[in-house]
């Protein structure tokens, strides 16, 4: 199979996914209708879709460690913060959900996210099972929104201040930095299953000599797209929390001149 | 100790001010901000004279072809020698001295956080630059290069104890570096005057507080790698050795993590003299506050992820140096629009080319053309062709040089009068100015061409090619230039402090607070301080019809300066354990044959492992009980956690002494090479932690646990414990429990 046949052949047209991504624009049209943000909640179902029917599914799912990488982020950071920025300013979360809010816990589970589901047994497992890769699916969404949303949490006084704010991204970024650097490093395979892929699609032959993308190779990308991009994602919302903290407003300029 | 000296005894005896003020000591025990800020300067200074004669050396060598004025193992030390003290003992000790001068009196404070530890990190730049020079006498200086790559670092190939010096000089002036970064935080932090918010921080103070973080996380991991390399050369490891298992490229990447960050940790300094040099000479506000501010944090996240440029010759594959391609490429952003932000202040301002402002013009001009030949190596293959040529010699001087001397060479006239009360000379300083801009350029812009042309660095001489030789006779003259403006600067600073013009509390009309107080400032800094409501208080107190706007909240939130102090010097801990980890799971994930870690004992491991988390449990309780005043019950809880510190060391101990009984020792592979490097370094640490706690079981057991001050210094040492376990959990997690996870 060439790329081009590739790129236009290999999706994934999982109803599953399709049925719950239109299920949940209705419910969020219902849930909130015009009070939301629906452009948000649209780019993240379309990145829902790039991220589990589009080619690159195909390849992360047994092929290209890489690729899942890529598919892990998406998961993690940008779906949730899409999400987040979707809910409407009046928002909140009702009582058994709110122990969820503590900046413990969101950083746990932000780095959770990625360390866990790279322990080899796991990662082997959601590459192989459909059920396994659902569940790491889910729990990817969940545990990234709970992450963001101690810096992206509808109503302001719901988020952490702005310094705040930047240790936790800082000290997050570091900590999902040193994984991508033990990846990319690692001699053994952290994935076994991505060394010798079963061949359903009749790629591997473009992938390993098209593309160039050996095993080895393939980890030291999936390493290198966990430390470097992904750390430029904590960066941007570093800089946007210098932002965010130098337009607060003066609240008490009056008394305060006084 | 004596068992009738007292607490308040031993205090008195060292801690007499009288004693202290006798002008036999005032300069050499003194702890105030001012006076060791101006000790690092003329430390610098000495060192400048001392690194500008070795590039001297350098340059008369190079001058001609063929020539053999010096020995080629001379060359070799002398660019050791310059490259490390430019770095270490001028840039640095240089910067940090005009911080250490300027920062607390920019946020209003009486002083730095911690004066004694200020003091500290002074005294270890002299003592540092000292242990490296020694190493001329003691058989030989150091000849690799300031990078020091392996395995010619190694003792196979440099057997003269050169290296050792070189080490341990830096070990020394890193601490002395750490240290700096802890109490800038600190200051900054904890420290502020009323009204100076966070948002309204002058330019340079932010700036060096940022770079504080850069500090405390490049500074670990060099030291780190020191710690390792001595290890290798004194104990006989084999880190960095490949024919014993080890890896060189380790080193590089160690060395580089360091290094890249270096080069913005003594940047950021100068980006902030000029931050505020050009405001006050251009009579406006700063453009684009905010975004001056927020780049400086943008640089230091992304100055930590570009280190692998400094290695695509080395091979590190294609995916690596694409990556790093596109990081460096990134950083210019930030860089850029800084160099917008200034190019902007300047722009339709009534500009006063005085002799600061002329060297900002400088600088901005230079460090543009720096930034430029800078972002070309970030494309591997130009940088294949231009790594190890003179092209890269011109690019980094152009940093160093063309950007942070002239940005220092700007900010001391226009500081100079604030610390002395007495202008510098106008006319000298242009001399020096003009004597520099000809002098530098000649002698660098020529070395792009030479590099382009293909003449490699490190070389001690070359050949008669057509055009080297009198691009490099040009590029030797330029250095008297930049030596006879530096005689000049000198003589200006020397005439002008005892006869220049007096100066007044602010003769640039600048709005900064160091400006509102005397020149010399008094001991304690300030005697009232204005109101602040913005970033430039003075221009509010000189305009009252006309005020700045005002920024944010008058509120000033100071956390207690222990706190801060301990939790940046965890933050800083956290690389260098960091690091050691890293390279201990590298060679891990390469075993080889010989002892490794299934041999290891876990059961009893663990046992130990019990005593010291259970150590965490009651210094807590000895918290509690100290904040509920039961003195007694206090003690015993400390006790306790010393006597469960001292069990898990025996723990330790015991685990070594099995090791060496089954011929188990540093050197005899890599796994034990690692292991005890990482197991000792905790040990360590945890020895000194039981050292912090029985000086404040002493304490306590004398009586001094009622003051508020024994109270927060107390929580800062049970910070550091703490520290010290959740470290161990990480040890026990990758030695221990990983192995049998297999």
């Amino acid at each position: 199979m060439t790329t081009y046949q590739f790129f236009t052949t290999a999706w994934t047209w999982n109803s599953i996914v399709l049925i719950l991504s239109a299920l949940a624009f209705v419910g969020y049209f219902l849930a909130f209708g015009q009070r939301g943000r629906p452009l948000y909640f649209a780019a993240a179902i379309t990145v829902i879709l790039l991220a589990l029917i589009s080619p690159f599914s195909a390849l992360a799912n047994g092929y290209l460690f890489s690729a899942h990488m890529v598919q892990h982020i998406l998961l993690v950071l940008i779906i949730p913060a899409l999400f987040l920025l979707s809910l409407p300013r009046s928002f909140s979360l009702r009582p058994p959900f709110t122990y969820l809010t503590h900046p413990l816990i969101g950083w746990i589970a932000g780095v959770g996210a990625m360390w866990l589901w790279h322990a080899p047994t796991l990662c082997n497992a959601a590459a192989t099972s459909a059920t396994v890769s659902a569940i790491q699916t889910t729990s990817l969404l969940v545990m990234g929104s709970v992450f963001w949303w101690q810096v992206l949490a509808p109503r302001e006084e719901q988020r952490l201040s702005p310094p705040a704010g930047i240790v936790y991204l800082f000290t997050a970024c570091t900590a999902c930095s040193v994984l991508g650097i033990i990846l990319t490093f690692a001699p053994v395979s952290i994935c076994p299953v991505y060394q010798h892929p079963v061949d359903r699609l009749g790629i591997l032959s473009t992938i390993r000599g098209g593309w160039g993308v050996t095993s080895d190779r393939d980890q030291q990308i999936g390493g290198l797209l966990m430390w470097v991009p992904m750390c430029l994602i904590y960066a941007t919302a570093i800089l946007a929390q210098l932002a965010r903290w130098h337009s607060c407003p003066a609240p008490h300029t009056e008394k305060s001149n006084a | 100790m004596n068992g009738t000296t007292t607490i308040a005894e031993f205090r008195a005896a060292i801690l007499d001010p009288a004693k202290r003020a006798h002008y036999r000591l005032a300069w050499l025990s003194t702890v105030d901000h001012k006076r060791i800020g101006v000790l690092y300067m003329l430390t610098a200074l000495v060192f400048f004279i001392i690194g500008g004669v070795e590039a001297l050396f350098i340059r008369l060598q190079l001058a001609v072809p063929n020539n053999d004025f010096l020995h080629p193992d001379t060359f070799n030390k002398l660019f050791t020698l310059h490259g490390t003290t430019m770095i270490f003992l001028v840039a640095m000790p240089a910067l940090f001295g005009f911080v250490n001068y300027v920062l607390p009196l920019q946020v209003g404070a009486r002083d730095m956080a911690f004066p004694r530890l200020n003091a500290f990190g002074y005294w270890c730049q002299p003592f540092g630059g000292i242990l490296l020079h020694f190493s001329i006498l003691a058989g030989g200086a150091p000849a690799v290069g300031w990078f020091s790559y392996a395995p010619l670092s190694e003792t196979p190939y440099s057997s003269t104890p050169g290296i050792d010096y070189w080490a341990v000089a830096l070990f020394v002036l890193g601490l002395g570096t750490i240290s700096f970064a802890i109490n800038t935080i600190a200051t900054v932090i904890s420290c502020r005057g009323p009204g100076m918010t966070m948002r309204r921080l002058p330019l340079f103070t932010w700036m060096n507080f940022i770079n504080s973080f850069l500090i405390l996380i490049a500074l670990p991991v060099l030291n780190a790698g020191l710690a390792m390399i001595l290890i290798d050369r004194q104990l006989d490891g084999h880190f960095f050795l490949p024919f014993r298992g080890g890896s060189a490229v380790l080193w590089q990447h160690i060395f580089w993590a360091f290094g890249h960050p270096e080069v913005y940790i003594v940047v950021l300094p100068a980006f902030g003299m000029v931050s505020e040099i050009i405001p006050v000479f251009s009579r406006k506000p700063i453009f684009g506050y905010e975004f001056v501010a927020a780049s400086t944090v943008a640089i230091v996240v992304l100055s930590s992820l570009v280190w692998g440029h400094h290695m695509f010759t080395v091979g590190m594959g294609r995916p690596m140096d694409l990556f790093f391609i596109i990081t460096s490429m990134l950083i210019a952003i930030p860089t850029g629009v800084k160099v917008l932000n200034w190019s902007a202040t300047m722009f339709g301002g009534r500009i006063r080319f005085d002799v600061p402002m002329l060297f900002c013009i400088a600088f901005l001009v230079q460090f543009t053309l720096a930034g430029l030949t800078g972002v070309s190596h970030a494309s591997a293959a130009l940088d294949w062709q231009t790594k190890n040529s003179y092209f890269l010699v011109a690019h980094f001087h152009f940093v160093f040089v063309g950007a942070i001397v002239f940005a220092m060479l700007g900010a001391l006239p226009y500081w100079f009068p604030k610390m002395s009360g007495r202008m510098m000379s106008e006319s000298l300083g242009r001399w020096t100015f003009w004597l520099w801009v000809i002098g530098f350029n000649m002698t660098f812009i020529i070395q792009h061409v030479l590099g382009l042309y293909g003449m490699p660095r490190r070389i001690f001489t070359y050949p008669d090619i057509p055009g080297w030789g009198w691009m490099n006779m040009l590029s030797t003259i330029g250095v008297f230039f930049m030596g006879a403006g530096s005689l000049v600067l000198l003589w200006n600073i020397a005439h002008s402090f005892f006869r220049g013009r007096v100066a007044g509390d602010n003769p640039w009309n600048a709005w900064t607070l160091e400006w509102a107080t005397t020149s010399p400032p008094p001991h304690e800094n300030f005697v009232a301080l204005p109101p602040i409501h913005s970033r430039r208080p003075l221009w509010d107190v000189a305009n009252p019809d006309r005020p700045d706007p005002v920024v944010g909240d008058d509120q000033v939130v100071l956390p207690d300066h222990n706190k801060t102090g301990i939790l940046a010097f965890i933050f800083s801990e956290v690389g260098f354990f960091g690091t050691l980890i890293l390279a201990y799971l590298y060679f891990y994930a390469h075993p080889q044959a010989g002892p490794g870690p299934k041999g290891l004992d876990v059961p009893r491991t663990l046992i130990f492992s019990v005593c010291l988390f259970a150590s965490s449990f009651t210094f807590w309780r000895s918290e509690v009980a100290l904040t509920k005043q039961r003195r007694g019950s206090m003690l015993g809880w400390l006790g306790l956690t010393i006597a469960l510190g001292g069990i898990f060391l025996v723990g330790q101990v015991n685990e070594y002494w099995k090791l060496f009984q089954t011929g188990v020792d540093l050197s005899t592979n890599m796994f034990s090479t690692s292991f005890f490097t990482l197991t000792g370094f905790h040990g360590l640490h945890v020895l000194i932690g039981l050292i912090v706690l029985l000086i404040f079981l002493w304490a306590a057991w004398e009586g001094d646990s009622v003051s508020s001050k024994f109270d927060s210094a107390f929580k800062a040492a049970g910070y550091y414990w703490h520290f010290v376990d959740v470290v161990w959990v990480f040890v026990l997690l990758t030695v221990y429990i990983l192995p049998l996870m297999r």
